[in-house]
């Protein structure tokens, strides 16, 4: 399996007695030292990539604590950046629009996947296998594709003037993702639960929402946290559909600042901060349901 | 009775069966749930994809239309910008073998489980939790003429060498190839992770006994096995190299210097954001369109496989 | 309360496979009903066409005189014990026993009232707060049972509720539930394919084989007045031994020759049977394996055979005896009309203490008061109807 030739610690010890015994000292010790040098090999290497992975971190803090001047000398540090970011990026009022529009659209991402993908696991009605089919070829359409239509009918509907816009093209871009994952979910769940449900006196309306519903709740944290991450972090679609600069996500008020070009780094290293801490908070507050989500349908 | 009981069975073959109520129930309230999902994909994502196939005939600047026919495509295919933008898009494709490798490396690595994986785990996961937008601020920063590389060089006594990766032409799209790559890092050593974590360990160990090498482990019992989660991270990152990268061209480069990191994804927002024209930039999503439909096709097809 | 009845009920799935037959059944109020049949036989699909989870292609069932065909589950009142319990996972003990009652508004004292009362029966009171997870496959069952009785229904249905347990588990929940069956008095139908399950519960059992009903009886008659050769050899552990045989009448006397032997059979049969009518033609001979004794010797109708397999099994031994020559094979239309019919092979019980040994020739004579004649291509019992 090793690249780094490293047959594990563990399954050294376990090599079977007669075969250490056969092989004679100098060779033994040999590749017991081959192996620690493997080991030792791949622990720098996994130290330099660590290196690398937390250098944007590392550049948004150490950068953040200088003034503007300080950066373009290299050296010298100051709590200035910090003190006046809310002047510069509206941190607060645009953390708090891309919560309304994250919890707007997820809410009706998961409300529509948990319906449809009840009905498309458990609920067989005449055509459900093709319109299924379609949704989920639906995940396959990049945003750019239907971009421009898109802006034209949502800014006609004047929704791109508050968080509306936003939230329906979110919800729409998150919803067939939301659907298959439902449905793959709740294909899970035998039929004799449901019919035990529909014996007690459910109708089916009642059997999604007081059964398959409490028991979706893994599936819901996995999509939950999927499109927070996707919608938080997202610029496209807010960039466009909130046209309105109060109504700005932290991460499309980012982009703009940095569009501006006059602006100090170590002011976009605080913002970027600002911006990546939540997600980075759910991020690993729930990791597991996020690498679900990822494999979801490979890993079976 | 034999004979009856056979005859009354091909009879009711025959008739249609009857739905009971419940049948009934389960249907209506079947279609009822789907309803949502279709009007919300139907009007978001279906009909625009009818409209921007018309808009593409047209001249159009999102209010008045008018049509042009057939010759709007021919036009577009002259326009020399939309063939650099997709030269761009298939140089970028260059990085994919870099953002599926690096990855599988860390995997395995990672799947030996030194002291403290875990931790290095999560390290290398958490880019993926931060924007786009914050990776590209933070790779502008690292290209810039008075960044993190340049002062890297000097301190290895090559400060002759002084790069300014994104104001050159011919160096700003590697720039943002190196940084697509990195921003793929995470997602994908996931995707490999996992896939390792299905491998069964006795695999390795009846290998391992029967005299095996680590390499030759690796090539004949961990790669094949991994050639599904291999599949699907190639699908996904082809993907992303054509339609994920706007966050990145926006903050790093606006497509430029020329147009030397415009791609197709970033074509379709400046043809219509910048110029205007949104009819032409309809037809460039429709040709971004086709080219992730037939990578989606692929997609579908490793899912399809996995079903049956 | 209610009885169930079923009148000429057909169902064919979509795709034209026809799961039941013809199938006319009626369930008596309180009764215990066990359907018993090889996998397959459409067991399920009956009992989930009284539940109303399966539309009933044609013909009615009616729950206490009320037609059901077309209506809603929930509304025909009746209690259903799926085979793999489907217990709700999310919920306790207590939750999933009362989760009927309080779908129906029913007062939350009333359930807690009905859901302890109903423990204390089953003996479940000290899992209450538990989740299904953390139950034994026995403590599972019975929340499953639990969750039927708290309803107090028109009936039970029960679905294989104790195949999943293991063999000791299983013997003790038959008497359980036959114990509590009897103290509700509550009509059950109850579904298995184990015979010996169905004689030991039910009040009446009837056995189904390819979607068609073959007999309806009270487990003694059912032991003893087989409707056809294959209730004869579903019925029983072993079962029947079916003999391809030929009856013969030499002076007035019959005998009954198979493979090389040959037995008396006391006229009587010639009128209860129909036997006249089939003196020299072949039909097939049925004696269960306690009907075989060892001979004592000088005694008439004597027959030998060779013991193949000596099974001890405690209380008796089970000869597996082999008479003279070739095992000759049953034509395909015996085979499938009478599963298990035979020639030259026979299964006896014999007392504990028989001396039999693999290869030794024993001396048998049969008990000439219980002898069984089918007809060899219908397998319908020569018997007249009583
Ligand atoms: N949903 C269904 N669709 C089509 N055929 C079915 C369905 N369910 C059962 N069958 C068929 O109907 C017959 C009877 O099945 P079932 O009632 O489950 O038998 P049992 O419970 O006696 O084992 C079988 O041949 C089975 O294959
Ligand atoms: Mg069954």
């Amino acid at each position: 399996m090793s690249v780094l030739s490293n047959p594990s610690t563990s399954s050294a010890a376990l090599t079977p007695a007669p075969r250490a015994s056969s092989i004679d000292v100098p060779g033994r010790n040999r590749s017991l030292a081959r192996r620690r040098l493997g080991r030792t090999l791949i622990f720098a290497s996994m130290i330099l990539m660590a290196v690398v992975m937390l250098y944007p971190f590392a550049v948004m803090i150490l950068v953040s604590f200088k003034t503007n001047a300080q950066y373009l000398i290299g050296h010298g540090s100051s709590t200035q950046t910090w003190r006046q970011i809310n002047a510069n990026l509206p941190v607060w009022q645009e953390l708090w629009n891309s919560t309304v529009v994250c919890t707007l659209s997820i809410a009706i991402i998961l409300v529509i996947g948990v319906m449809a993908g009840f009905s498309f696991a458990k609920l067989q009605f005449r055509g459900g296998n093709v319109v299924f089919l379609g949704i989920v070829s639906a995940m396959m359409v990049p945003l750019q594709a239907i971009l421009i239509p898109e802006f034209v009918n949502i800014a006609k509907t004047g929704l791109t003037n508050n968080y509306l816009g936003a939230v329906v093209v979110y919800a729409a871009l998150g919803t067939p993702f939301s659907i298959f994952l439902f449905t793959t979910y709740f294909r899970r769940i035998p039929d004799e639960l449901i019919e035990a449900g529909i014996v007690d006196g459910l109708g089916y309306w009642g059997v999604l929402w007081r059964l398959a519903l409490p028991m979706a709740l893994p599936a819901i944290a996995t999509v939950t946290v999927l499109q927070f991450i996707q919608i938080w972090d997202d610029l496209l679609v807010g960039l466009l559909f909130l046209q309105n600069p109060g109504e700005r996500t932290i991460t499309v008020g980012l982009a703009a600042l940095a569009a501006g070009h006059t602006t100090s780094i170590p002011l976009l290293m605080a913002g970027s901060l600002v911006s990546a801490l939540p997600a980075m908070i759910v991020y690993l507050l729930f990791q597991r349901f996020l690498v679900r989500g990822l494999t979801m349908g490979i890993d079976r | 009775m034999s004979l009856s009981a056979s005859l009354s069975a091909s009879t009711n073959a025959r008739r249609r069966p009857q739905s009971s109520l419940l049948v009934k129930r389960r249907r209506r309230v079947g279609v009822l749930l789907v309803v949502p999902a279709l009007v919300l994909v139907g009007l978001l994502i279906v009909y625009p994809i009818a409209q921007a196939v018309y808009y593409s005939f047209t001249n159009w600047d999102g209010l008045t239309t008018q049509w042009v026919g057939p010759s709007a495509w021919v036009q577009a295919f002259h326009n020399p910008t939309m063939w650099t933008a997709l030269k761009n898009n298939a140089e970028l494709l260059l990085s994919v073998p870099f953002a599926l490798g690096i990855p599988l490396l860390v995997a395995v690595m990672l799947h030996q489980r030194v002291a403290g994986w875990k931790i290095f785990r999560s390290i290398y996961f958490l880019p993926t939790a931060i924007s786009w937008v914050v990776i590209g601020l933070v790779a502008e920063h690292f290209f810039a003429y008075s960044g993190t590389l340049n002062s890297l060089l000097s301190d290895i006594g090559l400060s002759s060498v002084h790069t300014n990766m994104l104001g050159q032409e011919n160096e700003a799209l590697i720039a943002l190839g190196i940084t697509f790559i990195f921003s793929m890092i995470g997602t994908n050593t996931m995707l490999f992770l996992t896939g390792l974590a299905t491998l069964d360990p006795s695999l390795e160990e009846a290998a391992r006994i029967d005299g095996a090498g680590a390499w030759r482990i690796f090539r004949h019992i961990t790669l094949p096995h991994l050639s599904r989660f291999i599949q699907l991270a190639f699908v996904m990152t082809v993907i992303s190299a054509f339609s994920a990268l706007f966050s990145l061209i926006f903050v790093m480069t606006g497509g430029g210097p020329g147009y030397s990191t415009t791609t197709m994804e970033f074509l379709v927002y400046q043809t219509g954001f910048n110029q205007s024209q949104f009819g032409t930039a309809a037809l460039y999503g429709i040709i971004l369109f086709v080219i992730t439909a037939l990578v989606g096709v692929v997609q579908l097809r490793l899912i399809g496989a996995k079903d049956s | 309360m209610a009885e169930i009845n079923f009148d000429r009920v057909v169902k064919v799935y979509p795709g034209g496979n026809t799961a039941v037959q013809d199938f006319s059944l009626q369930v008596a109020d309180g009764e215990f009903m066990v359907l018993v049949g090889p996998s397959g036989c459409g067991k399920t699909t009956a009992l989930r066409m009284i539940a109303g989870l399966e539309e009933v292609s044609d013909g009615t069932i009616s729950i206490g005189g009320r037609v059901v065909n077309n209506v809603l589950p929930k509304d025909r009142d009746i209690a259903m014990v799926f085979q793999n319990y489907a217990l709700y996972p999310q919920m306790t003990v207590a939750q999933n026993m009362g989760f009927a009652l309080k779908i129906r508004n029913v007062a939350k004292d009333e359930i807690t009232r009905r859901v302890a009362e109903t423990a204390k029966i089953l003996r479940l009171s000290e899992y209450l707060d538990r989740r299904p997870k953390a139950l034994s496959g026995g403590q599972r069952q019975r929340v499953a049972m639990g969750r039927a009785i708290v309803r107090e229904p028109q009936a039970f249905l029960m679905d294989e509720p104790l195949s999943n347990l293991d063999a000791q588990l299983r013997v003790e929940m038959r008497t359980e539930i036959s114990r509590i069956q009897r103290l509700l008095g509550v009509a059950t139908i109850y579904v298995t394919h184990d015979q010996t399950e169905a004689m030991t519960m039910g009040d009446r059992v009837a056995v189904m084989r390819g979607g068609v009903l073959q007999q309806v009886a009270t487990p003694e008659d059912l032991y003893d007045h087989p409707a056809n050769s294959f209730v004869a050899g579903f019925i029983g552990s072993p079962p029947m031994n079916l003999l391809s045989a030929t009856v013969v009448e030499v002076e007035g006397a019959l005998s009954a020759r198979f493979g090389d032997q040959s037995v008396a059979v006391p006229g009587h049969y010639r009128e209860s049977h129909h036997l006249s009518e089939y003196v020299t033609r072949p039909l097939l001979l049925g004696v269960r394996p306690e009907d075989l004794v060892l001979a004592t010797p000088g005694v008439e109708g004597r027959f030998s055979a060779t013991v193949t397999l000596r099974e001890a099994l405690g209380s008796e031994i089970l000869a597996h005896l082999n008479f003279g020559g070739e095992d000759a094979i049953v034509s395909d239309e015996v085979a499938a009309a009478s599963p298990g019919a035979h020639s030259s092979r026979i299964v006896a019980r014999l007392g504990a203490r028989a001396q039999v040994l693999v290869g030794e020739r024993l001396e048998l004579t049969l008990n000439p008061e219980r002898l069984h004649f089918f007809d060899t291509s219908t397998g319908v019992t020569l018997a007249r109807t009583r």
